[in-house]
């Protein structure tokens, strides 16, 4: 078989909300058939059949068993292209990526979309313990007084219904408090994490701007630009902003933290040949990619910092270093995540990132974090940012997750 | 040495609540223990109890079980040997201070199981009196747990005088778990272990026994924060824990673990800071 | 609905209507459907053209009455009446191009008088005639431009959602010029294009169309690029294209991309979100057709559908609003011919054979009270078409625009009913017109057929009053 390269040819996502907002009503599916619906438009591939789509959701119903499945049967794809569900916390859309390229280089897909999804206002609610205990033993029972004893046994407070947890099943920390701990121990400040916040803003204002998105981002439900983008706010309005997370004294606060969002992305994923031969444009290619975890649960390491542990593998293997890189992407699911990552990098002996080259299109503190979307729009930001800087450059992306999880990717120019 | 053979572990729940209202008759002043051996043989271990009871606890059900879990099959025997007439303490007033067990080789949950508890070990406490009920478990002849529950009798005189004890070391270093501890806890660990002292289901059973409100059980916070270290206790440990302070239900505290050359270091602490549980993980 | 406009279409409403005057709304004929009844051919002395070009599409006509004082016969009252048709005929075309002088618009009399009443509903009259420029004398020339009174009062006295159109040929125009424009004329897809003229030459070189060529389909294989497509009157043009076999390119404001990615995906086409002003806009729309249909794929025919208003009273009207109406209807559609019409290293740009379409008004046509901006846009949009078909006089692509008239859209909705009840009715037809019979205009100044109809403004307005 002759070498193949996987292409990522072009990005659509709906733009992001805020949880609660104007995307309440809208499932998950709904979303990402929307977002798939714009790129299917975008390169006119309505009734065509796709390799594969492969997409996956944080936050997950029952009824979404095959979340991606259902979004292809409702867009306008045809009805013939297979889907997968991938699911890898914040991971998941930067995953699905590297599945779908691995895919394609291994000559299983000649083309694919890759993305994810997530609603934190559809978020599932599960019935409490008692009550599913009581229902699957009513379930169970064959006879009507047996089912009636079952629930009989219900009592008021079972019939509360669970929202789902946002804590690490294992530490019962939440991210904000993790990542507290992760700021006190490599000594974050209130100010560099505003500062990174405020740029985060400017620049994903001034990339809207300048029409950078008019082709990766399809409008929603009358949504037309991120909303959770403020691009007049000030480092003063920033800095007025109580804590939220680590106590009186913390350091972090709405501002420099990334709110519940809700939103879809995917990309369109291609071997070279193919793309070559239907005169789609490659963008970048997927070069390679590398997934780590930290122990993160004995308290020794940082649950957001696993690509501290991906990256000098990754870098190992191809031969590179942080200086080989025209373009950084570190997903803000925090401003201290970032800062922490960079100093961890630094420790680490991978060298100094030039500011100048990360996130220089902003990125989630700014643009809102739908879970398992926000891997997907970093790709397509990427991409697209790398094709604008030329054939060669190079782009290195890291992605942290809940569970200390980790996954860097690189990508090249064409 | 006398011996009493029961059939299968007995109920703890009607034991605890009739041993709880016998309030008189018991002296107040205490010079030895009876050397009576409670024993069950060929226990059967209940899968969908333990499933509970990981569940409750934290623990990932499979099938080698956690010692903290033969603790709990032992506890019926407990409070039968407690509940013998000859025996010295009423279980009104009795606080769990200290526990120490030891796994000496894999358990799992088809082993049939021998069970017996022992009393030993009355001391001069500056409280009280202290005393043990040592527990073990026997696989086909081989001892394969070891446990020894430290109970404080307040008030009871025992002669001597009390001598400073080895309480386990702050593992020093910050916490980093989270737990929250609904209202129910103590019910729902009530259900599966049989311990259903009413200072952990109501609050109003609670301040009726003198506490401001509901408290968890200790030896689910023992329990939990082994299911914290689950992954690093190899397959037999010694692990001794310390309950330095009641728990309050509902409440949230916080878990530290430290790992050194000797073993896991670990504290369970309020929100304020101060210990509630010390313990440490030793391999013998 | 209003309460206002749901009274007005209630039963009891419809009866105070006709009382005070305003007519019933005739349903009109619509999509690819020739008449009902027969297609009659009067050829007058000197004609020819027309016959052959009713051979050409397949129509056998027959011969219409005359209204001669001896064919005429008493009625009850004695009276005398113009011959009847028995059966209704479907259109009356006249094939007036021999016609010079003063004496022989009696034909035109003669053979429209038993027609007027016994027409068909959505019935048709075609008159063809020479173009003034073509014939000699003052009295030919004269009565050219009186065969154009003549079309545009039979257009006002017809009933029924019945048209009547003027064609003006040149001299030397061909059956084949002038098939695509008879088959539209004669069809539904006319069906608010009425009391017009408009001009028929013979097609440029290399204009002919090609022996595969299905008049049925006649967009098959073909890329056609709408803009402001995502809704109204852009997206039945893109439907309209889709129907007859293009491949559609549809282009809109990103604000708007999702509305048109359905539109794109319903069509099986594809998408371009662009603000059409911005300075590369041509280029990225040549890009973008090269990247969905390949380096070697040409534009067939473009669209310029987007436009805006910011409708003021001039004394209200400050710059901003001035230049962004200018802008979008104007200036952009400038701008990307001129970079569509070059060919790019990359292609995607018009084929050296191609079709321009852009869109006036009947506000440009005539001044529209709060529109100085948008009717200097239109009116600009006419002088454009006018001015660029002279300048591709030796390139085989046509420009011609459409002037719409009252079209029921969402933005015609926004208007208050009264007054959009008045808009409605201020026409022969007594109706607003649909999107789809812009786009089915605009489909037909594009057809491959069509070379012969160049430098052309068609109102689609059912000859409204305003600017007639």
């Amino acid at each position: 078989m002759t070498e193949r390269t996987a292409v990522i040819v072009g990005g659509n996502r709906i733009p992001f909300v805020k949880a609660g907002g104007a995307y309440a009503q809208a499932s998950s599916i709904a979303m990402l058939s929307a977002a798939l619906d714009g790129l299917v438009a975008r390169f006119g591939l309505a009734g065509t059949t796709i390799g594969e789509v492969v997409a996956g959701a944080v936050l997950k119903h029952s009824r979404d068993i095959n979340l991606t499945r259902e979004a292809v049967l409702g867009s306008a794809l045809s009805p013939h292209t297979p889907a997968c569900d991938l699911q890898q916390a914040c991971g998941t859309g930067l995953e699905a990526v590297i599945y779908a390229a691995n895919k394609i280089r291994l000559g299983q897909a000649d083309t694919a979309i890759a993305g994810g999804v997530d609603s934190a206002s559809d978020a599932p609610i599960v019935v409490g313990e008692g009550l599913r205990r009581a229902l699957l033993r009513a379930n169970r029972s064959r006879t009507l007084p047996q089912r009636l004893a079952a629930l009989s046994s219900l009592r008021p407070a079972d019939l509360m219904p669970v929202p789902p947890a946002v804590v690490e099943p294992r530490t019962g920390l939440s991210m904000g408090e993790s990542q507290a701990l992760t700021n006190a121990r490599w000594e974050i400040s209130r100010e560099a994490q505003d500062e990174l916040a405020l740029t985060s803003h400017q620049r994903l204002a001034d990339a809207w701007d300048s029409g950078f998105f008019d082709d990766l981002v399809t409008p929603y439900l009358k949504v037309t630009r991120d909303g959770l983008l403020r691009p007049d706010t000030t480092l003063e309005k920033l800095a007025k902003l109580k804590p939220v997370f680590g106590g009186a004294h913390g350091t972090m606060t709405a501002g420099n933290s990334t709110a519940l969002t809700d939103g879809a992305a995917v990309v369109l994923l291609a071997d070279r040949g193919y793309a070559d031969a239907h005169h789609w444009p490659a963008l970048a290619s997927v070069v390679d990619a590398q997934v780590a975890a930290t122990d993160y649960v004995t308290g020794e390491e940082d649950l957001l910092l696993a690509p501290t542990r991906a990256l000098p593998v990754l870098l190992e293997r191809q031969g590179m270093t942080l200086a080989d890189f025209d373009v950084i992407e570190i997903h803000e699911a925090f401003a201290g995540t970032v800062l922490a990552t960079l100093a961890a990098w630094e420790k680490s002996g991978l060298g100094t990132v030039d500011r100048a080259k990360l996130n220089v299109l902003g990125s989630s503190l700014a643009a809102g974090h739908p879970f398992a979307a926000t891997g997907g729009r970093i790709v397509a930001t990427t991409a697209k940012r790398l094709h604008q800087c030329g054939p060669g450059s190079r782009g290195l992306i890291s992605i942290c997750a809940a569970g200390g999880i980790g996954v860097v990717a690189i990508l090249e120019g064409c | 040495m006398a011996e009493v053979l029961y059939p299968d572990l007995p109920a703890g729940g009607p034991l605890l609540l009739r041993s709880l209202v016998r309030v008189g008759g018991r002296p107040r002043r205490v010079s030895a223990l009876p050397p009576t051996v409670v024993r069950v043989r060929g226990h059967r271990q209940d899968v969908a109890r333990l499933a509970r009871y990981d569940e409750v606890c934290g623990y990932t059900l499979r099938d080698a079980v956690s010692p903290t879990w033969i603790h709990v099959l032992t506890f019926g025997l407990q409070l039968a040997l407690m509940s013998q007439r000859d025996f010295p303490f009423g279980l009104a007033g009795l606080v769990h201070v200290s526990n120490d067990m030891t796994l000496l080789a894999p358990i799992h949950v088809a082993d049939p199981l021998d069970l017996s508890v022992r009393a030993s070990g009355l001391a001069p406490h500056r409280r009280g009196a202290t005393f043990d009920l040592l527990g073990e478990a026997q696989v086909d002849g081989q001892v394969v747990w070891q446990g020894r529950s430290t109970y404080l009798a307040r008030g009871v005189a025992v002669p001597g005088e009390p001598e400073p004890r080895m309480r386990a070391k702050d593992p020093g270093v910050r916490d980093s778990q989270a737990w929250r501890l609904p209202a129910d806890l103590g019910r729902r660990y009530a259900a599966v272990s049989g311990d259903v002292n009413p200072i952990h289901l109501s609050a109003l059973a609670a301040r009726a026994f003198g506490f401001p409100s509901m408290i968890v059980h200790g030896m689910w916070t023992h329990a939990r924060a082994l299911a914290a270290l689950e992954g690093r206790l190899g397959t037999t440990y010694r692990v001794a824990v310390d309950f330095t302070k009641p728990i309050p239900l509902p409440g949230r505290v916080g878990f530290a673990a430290q790992e050194d050359g000797d073993g896991i270091r670990f504290a369970v602490r309020s929100r304020s800071g101060t210990a509630c549980l010390l313990g440490d993980v030793t391999h013998p | 609905m209003s309460l206002v406009e749901n009274l007005f279409h209630s039963s009891l409403g419809k009866k105070v209507a006709a009382k005070v005057g305003l007519p019933e709304s005739p349903t009109l004929r619509r999509g690819r459907v020739g008449p009902l009844g027969e297609i009659l051919l009067a050829e007058l002395p000197g004609g020819g053209v027309v016959a052959a070009t009713l051979a050409a599409i397949g129509v056998t006509p027959g011969v219409p009455l005359r209204d001669t004082p001896d064919s005429r016969t008493p009625d009850e009252k004695g009276r005398p009446q113009p011959p009847r048709y028995e059966r209704r005929p479907g259109a009356l075309v006249i094939d007036a191009t021999g016609v010079r002088t003063i004496a022989a618009l009696e034909d035109l009399r003669q053979v429209l008088r038993p027609i007027m009443k016994r027409l068909e509903r959505s019935g048709r009259v075609i008159v063809v005639a020479t173009d003034a420029r073509d014939v000699n004398g003052l009295e030919a020339k004269a009565v050219a431009q009186g065969i154009d009174g003549i079309n545009r009062t039979v257009a006002k006295e017809l009933r029924e959602g019945a048209t009547a159109n003027l064609i003006v040929v040149r001299a030397d125009a061909q059956p084949g010029d002038l098939a695509s424009t008879l088959s539209f004329l004669l069809q539904g897809r006319s069906a608010f294009v009425d009391g017009q003229t408009w001009r028929v030459a013979p097609c440029k070189p290399g204009d002919t169309v090609d022996a595969d060529y299905d008049p049925a389909r006649p967009f098959a294989g073909r890329i056609v690029v709408v803009t402001g497509a995502a809704r109204g009157i852009g997206a039945a043009i893109a439907a309209t294209f889709a129907r007859d076999g293009a491949g559609i390119v549809v282009v809109d404001i990103p604000a708007a991309g999702d509305a048109l990615a359905a539109v794109a995906n319903d069509l099986r086409g594809s998408a371009l979100q662009l603000d059409i002003t911005a300075p590369d806009a041509g280029e990225r729309i040549a890009a973008h057709v090269a990247q969905v249909h390949g380096p070697h794929a040409r534009i067939w025919a473009i669209v310029h559908n987007a436009g805006i208003t910011r409708d003021r009273l001039l004394a209200n009207l400050d710059e901003a609003q001035w230049g962004a109406v200018l802008h979008v209807n104007l200036g952009a559609e400038i701008a990307m011919n001129e970079v569509l019409l070059t060919d790019r290293p990359g292609g995607g740009g018009l084929g050296e054979r191609s079709r321009i379409v852009g869109i006036a008004s009947t506000s440009g046509v005539a001044g529209n009270k709060g529109q100085t901006n948008y009717a200097a846009s239109k009116a600009g949009v006419m002088g454009l078409v006018w001015a660029e078909s002279a300048a591709l006089a030796d390139r085989p692509t046509t420009i011609n625009a459409v002037a719409p008239g009252f079209i029921e859209t969402d933005m015609t909705a926004a208007i208050p009913f009264v007054q959009r009840e008045v808009f409605r009715r201020t026409n022969s037809l007594s109706q607003g017109g649909l999107p789809v019979d812009v786009a089915e205009t605009i489909a037909y100044l594009c057809d491959p057929a069509s070379g012969g109809v160049d430098g052309q403004v068609v109102r689609v307005c059912g000859q409204n009053l305003v600017g007639a």
